[in-house]
């Protein structure tokens, strides 16, 4: 019958699985806010209306443009939400309401030019929210 | 005897005021109305009215005729350009293989047929296949001799038994051959003379027209909306916001990752 202890072990084991949780956990952080930062460039670009290219030719273009504005500020939304979570995890916090809104904020303050984007962006926001909540480990 | 010479000179100078009178009639045509366009969203000239698109839908729209060939007429202005459609139904014609609209316009308000000295003409050469062509001319004594440079754009399509000319002609634009083309400037006045006919010879194939006045509008002026300024002034404010918070945040991360290592260590 051994006489060592497993305890040590197991100890070394957890602690490994804990730092590759953390490497894992501040990659996703790194990826996320590269992407985030990305969709804000474009959305700079589509929301403030310095692209201009789809904007009053026909209906279709419309379409287009509204969508276009839409899903790059969902997107950012999207990323910057999972970076900030990741960003929490490895510090051992949880998301406060008030970081939660203040990302809820901007991202609508982003679309307020266009009522149409607007709208589908409180929409998707809405979502994804319910997405998030789902998915979550209880 | 006294009287009778009175009468005879009354009578002599009624009938040579009446002789006069009919030397200085000039003959021209009565104008129809004088239309104030609207301004609105430029059209695309395809010879089509697309409701969908909402083209048109801010011009000024009338049931008119041309003599008696019942047309609809759009007119719509923006700050560059003037567009006219027109829409002619010829129910039971059949075998028309060419049509043209054409509109003259005369330098001024004045609808003497000497001043309309500039013409632009949609000519179908096969209605059937939808083939036009789009000329644009000047009118010295009432002979068509076309411009050096086109000046404007033109489409036209037939449609079951409806054919849509539509038109877009250059307002207060010096540029270009101003001997040729009619000068249309803001806040005046001009005689359209929107002609129909068959062949393409002008103006002897001229068979209806009908003259409007058209007044060319200034522009209304662009004064931004306080609220709309007040809400891009935000949405600059929250963007920049956004890249300064963004730039924080990876400064975060930057740190985080240097605790990180501490840690480990």
């Amino acid at each position: 019958m051994s006489k060592i202890s497993k305890s040590p072990n197991k100890k070394a084991n957890s602690k490994a699985k804990q730092a590759f949780n953390e490497k894992f956990a501040y990659r996703s952080v790194i990826i996320s806010v590269i992407f985030g930062g990305i969709f804000l460039i474009i959305s700079i670009f589509f929301n403030i209306e310095i692209i201009t290219v789809f904007m009053d030719k026909n209906v279709l273009l419309d379409i287009v443009d509204v969508l276009i504005k839409t899903s790059v500020i969902l997107l950012f939304f999207f990323f910057m939400m999972v970076s900030i979570g990741n960003y929490k995890e490895i510090v051992g916090k949880p998301i406060s309401w008030r970081e939660f809104l203040f990302l809820i904020v901007l991202s609508l303050g982003q679309s307020i030019l266009n009522l149409w984007v607007f709208i589908f962006t409180v929409l998707g926001i809405i979502i994804i929210l319910i997405y998030l909540y789902l998915t979550q480990e209880i | 005897m006294r009287k009778l010479n009175l009468k005879i000179l009354l009578s002599m100078f009624i009938i040579n005021i009446f002789f006069i009178s009919v030397l200085f009639t000039i003959p021209c045509h009565g104008a129809l109305e004088e239309i104030d366009p609207n301004f609105g969203k430029a059209p695309t000239i395809d010879g089509q009215i697309d409701s969908f698109a909402n083209e048109w839908d801010e011009a000024y729209k009338i049931q008119t005729n041309l003599t008696d060939l019942p047309i609809n007429l759009w007119v719509m202005q923006s700050s560059s350009k003037l567009y006219i459609a027109v829409q002619i139904e010829l129910s039971g014609v059949v075998n028309r293989t060419s049509e043209f609209v054409g509109i003259l316009i005369s330098n001024s308000s004045s609808e003497d047929i000497k001043d309309f000295i500039d013409a632009k003409i949609i000519q179908f050469s096969n209605i059937t296949e939808n083939e036009f062509d789009y000329f644009d001319y000047f009118i010295n004594n009432s002979v068509f001799i076309p411009d050096s440079a086109s000046n404007g754009n033109g489409a036209a399509k037939l449609e079951g038994e409806t054919s849509t000319y539509e038109f877009s002609i250059p307002i207060n634009n010096p540029q270009g051959s101003i001997d040729e083309d009619v000068y249309l400037e803001y806040g005046e006045l001009f005689a359209f003379n929107i002609t129909y006919g068959l062949t393409p010879s002008y103006p002897q194939g001229i068979m209806k027209s009908s003259i409007f006045l058209i007044n060319i509008n200034y522009p209304p002026r662009s004064e931004l909306p306080l609220l709309k300024l007040t809400i891009f002034v935000f949405t600059i404010v929250i963007f920049s916001l956004a890249v300064v918070l963004y730039g924080f945040y990876i400064y975060r991360i930057i740190k985080l990752k240097e605790i990180m290592e501490r840690y480990r260590r």
